[in-house]
C-alpha cells in the first residue's frame, strides 16, 4: 500500500543545521534573526525553488521559539488582506512577549515575486508600510528579486541569497532517506536523481519517492523515467496518452512525469472530456472527478504542492473511468477558453481602447466604464441621441459602430 | 585555475589600490601571519575575478569544507564540477570520499 505522507514532509528538516546546503546564507539569516537591534527589520531571503528557504524560516521560529504569521501567493495580498492578516500579527506582538511559550510572531510573506494583477493591487506599497510600523521581524522569500516591483521592498530589506543545492549533497540526503527507509539504492541511481533535480531538493526527494515507494531496491534501469520527463512531451501527446490509458496506475504515472503546464492540461482535458466518454454516465463520473482536480488546483496555488499528488490522483480517476470505452478521436487542443481568447483578442483591445477614453473622460476605471457607462452609451447610439455624448468623449466613428453592434457587454 | 584555502592563503605584493579593492570586496588580511581570508560573501564573483587578476590565472576557486567529515577539499576533485551551477558558493560540500563510502549527514562515522 502506497504510503499516504509525502517524504518531503516527512524528512522536512525540523533544526536549521538539519537543512542541507546554503550554510552562508543560514548564517546570515540566523545572525539577522537573532539580533534584537537589527539595522532592517525586513529580509528578503531569495534564490531558487526547492533549496529550503520556506524551510529555514519554520525551522528558525522553532527554534527560537516564535511563531510565524504566513502569507503565501495563494492568498490575495491586496492592501486589505495584508492589513487583516499581518495587522494584528505587528499589534500584538507586545503581549506575545509576556508568554513563556512564544517569543511572539513572525511575519513571512512567501513568493512575493508573485504579488501581481488587479487582484494583488496595493501589495507591495502595504508591505512596505507594514515592514516600517512592524515591531516584529518580517521575513520575505522570491524566487525572482529583479522583478521590479520588488525593487522598493529590497531597498528596506536585508538580502540573502540562496544557491542550488549541490549535486553531491542532494545524493548524500537521497542515501539518509534511502537508508531510513529500508531501500537499496544504486549510487548511479541516485547520482541520476540528483542530476535531474537540477539543484531542487524538493523535487529529488519526490523523484526519489515516486520510484523507491513501492520496491525496496532501486536501479539505475528504474531511474529511465526521469530522463523521459526532461524530455518536452507536447500536450498534444500527454493528452492522447492520458486518454488512452488502461488502468489507474498508468494515468497517475503518466501525469506525475509529464511537464505540461497544469491550468492548461486541466483545462484540455475538461474541453476533450465529450470526446472521450460518449456515455453521458461515465461523461458524468469523468467531469466529476476533473471538477475536483479543479478543486485541489485552486488550492495548491504556487506554494502547496504537497497537494499535487491529489490533483493528479483525481485527473487520473477521470481517465479512468471507463478504459475499455476508449475510441481514438481528434483531439481539441488548445483548450477552447485558449482559442477563444484568440479570436476575440481583436474585439478585446477596441473595446479596451474605449473604456480607457471613456474612463480618462469621466474619471473612472476601465472596469467602470465597462459596466456603468458604456450600455447606457449603447441605449443612446440606438436612440440616436448619442451624437453630443461621442464627441465629448472623442470617439471616433468606428468605435461608436463597434459599441452599437456589440451583443454582450 | 587556482584553488584557494578560504581560510587563509597568501597573495603576491600589490599596491594599495589593489589591496582596499580585495578588503572592500570581503577579504580580511592577518598582519600577523601575512595571509588573506574571505570574510564576506556577498562580492564572491567580483573577488574571484579580482583575484584571478591578481595571480594572472584564468580562474580562481576557493576550497569547500565537507559537512560530513569537515575535511577541506578543492572543487577540481569533484566528478559533477561540469554540472555544478554554483562553484564559488556555498563553502560547503560533500567530499568525494564520504561520497564515495555513502556517509550520511547524520551517520558521518
Amino acid at each position: 500500500m502506497r504510503e499516504d505522507l509525502l517524504w518531503v514532509e516527512k524528512y522536512r528538516p525540523k533544526r536549521i543545521m538539519d537543512i542541507v546546503g546554503n550554510e552562508e546564507a543560514k548564517t546570515a539569516f540566523v545572525n539577522w534573526f537573532k539580533n534584537a537591534h537589527r539595522t532592517k527589520k525586513a529580509v528578503l531571503l531569495y534564490g531558487p525553488p526547492g533549496v529550503g528557504k520556506t524551510t529555514l524560516v519554520n525551522a528558525a521560529a522553532n527554534e527560537f521559539s516564535f511563531r510565524v504569521i504566513e502569507m503565501n501567493a495563494s492568498d490575495t495580498r491586496s492592501e486589505k488582506a495584508i492589513t487583516r492578516v499581518a495587522g494584528p500579527a505587528v499589534a500584538f506582538a507586545a503581549l506575545d512577549t509576556f508568554s513563556t511559550e512564544s517569543k511572539g510572531n513572525v511575519l513571512f510573506m512567501d513568493e512575493v515575486d508573485g504579488i501581481a494583477g488587479n487582484e494583488d493591487r496595493g501589495g507591495v506599497s502595504t508591505i512596505l508600510r507594514i515592514i516600517e510600523d512592524s515591531r516584529v521581524p518580517v521575513i520575505m522569500a522570491a524566487n525572482d528579486p529583479d522583478i521590479e516591483k520588488l525593487r522598493p521592498l529590497k531597498k528596506v530589506s536585508a538580502l540573502i541569497r540562496f544557491y542550488q543545492v549541490r549535486i553531491p549533497m542532494i545524493i548524500s540526503l537521497l542515501q539518509e532517506i534511502c537508508h531510513r527507509e529500508g531501500i537499496k539504492a544504486e549510487f548511479e541511481a541516485l547520482e541520476r536523481i540528483a542530476e535531474n533535480s537540477r539543484g531542487d531538493v524538493r523535487s529529488a526527494i519526490n523523484d526519489l519517492q515516486s520510484l523507491g515507494e513501492t520496491t525496496k531496491t532501486l536501479t539505475l534501469q528504474d531511474t529511465v523515467a526521469l530522463s523521459a520527463r526532461n524530455r518536452d512531451v507536447s500536450m498534444d501527446e500527454t493528452l492522447r496518452r492520458f486518454f488512452s490509458v488502461k488502468s489507474l496506475q498508468d494515468a497517475s504515472m503518466l501525469l506525475s512525469y509529464s511537464n505540461v503546464d497544469y491550468d492548461d492540461l486541466l483545462m484540455s482535458i475538461g474541453d476533450n472530456l465529450p470526446l472521450r466518454f460518449t456515455n453521458p454516465e461515465d461523461l458524468a463520473a469523468a467531469y466529476n472527478f476533473v471538477s475536483r482536480a479543479d478543486m485541489y488546483r485552486g488550492r495548491i496555488g504556487v506554494e502547496n504542492w504537497h497537494l499535487l499528488r491529489y490533483f493528479f490522483n483525481s485527473l487520473a480517476e477521470a481517465a479512468a473511468v471507463s478504459p475499455e470505452s476508449y475510441q481514438p478521436f481528434t483531439l481539441i487542443s488548445p483548450p477552447i477558453r485558449v482559442i477563444t481568447l484568440f479570436w476575440t483578442k481583436g474585439k478585446r483591445t477596441a473595446l479596451d481602447s474605449i473604456c480607457a477614453k471613456i474612463g480618462q473622460r469621466c474619471h473612472v476605471s476601465r472596469a467602470t466604464a465597462k459596466t456603468d457607462f458604456l450600455p447606457f452609451i449603447k441605449i443612446l447610439l440606438a436612440r440616436n441621441k448619442a451624437d453630443d455624448v461621442v464627441s465629448w468623449l472623442e470617439l471616433l466613428p468606428e468605435e461608436a459602430e463597434f459599441i452599437s453592434k456589440m451583443n454582450r457587454l | 585555475m587556482v584553488v584557494l584555502n578560504k581560510k587563509a592563503f597568501k597573495l603576491p605584493f600589490m599596491d594599495r589600490e589593489k589591496f582596499l579593492l580585495l578588503m572592500r570586496l570581503g577579504l580580511n588580511y592577518d598582519r600577523a601571519t601575512g595571509t588573506f581570508s574571505v570574510a564576506n560573501y556577498n562580492n564572491i564573483g567580483k573577488l574571484t575575478d579580482t583575484l584571478a587578476v591578481i595571480l594572472s590565472v584564468d580562474e580562481v576557486t576557493f576550497t569547500q569544507t565537507c559537512c560530513i567529515c569537515g575535511k577541506d577539499f578543492p572543487c577540481s576533485e569533484c566528478r559533477y564540477l561540469k554540472l555544478c551551477a554554483t562553484k564559488n558558493l556555498p563553502f560547503q560540500c560533500v567530499c568525494v570520499e564520504c561520497l564515495r563510502e555513502g556517509r550520511t549527514f547524520t551517520n558521518s562515522g
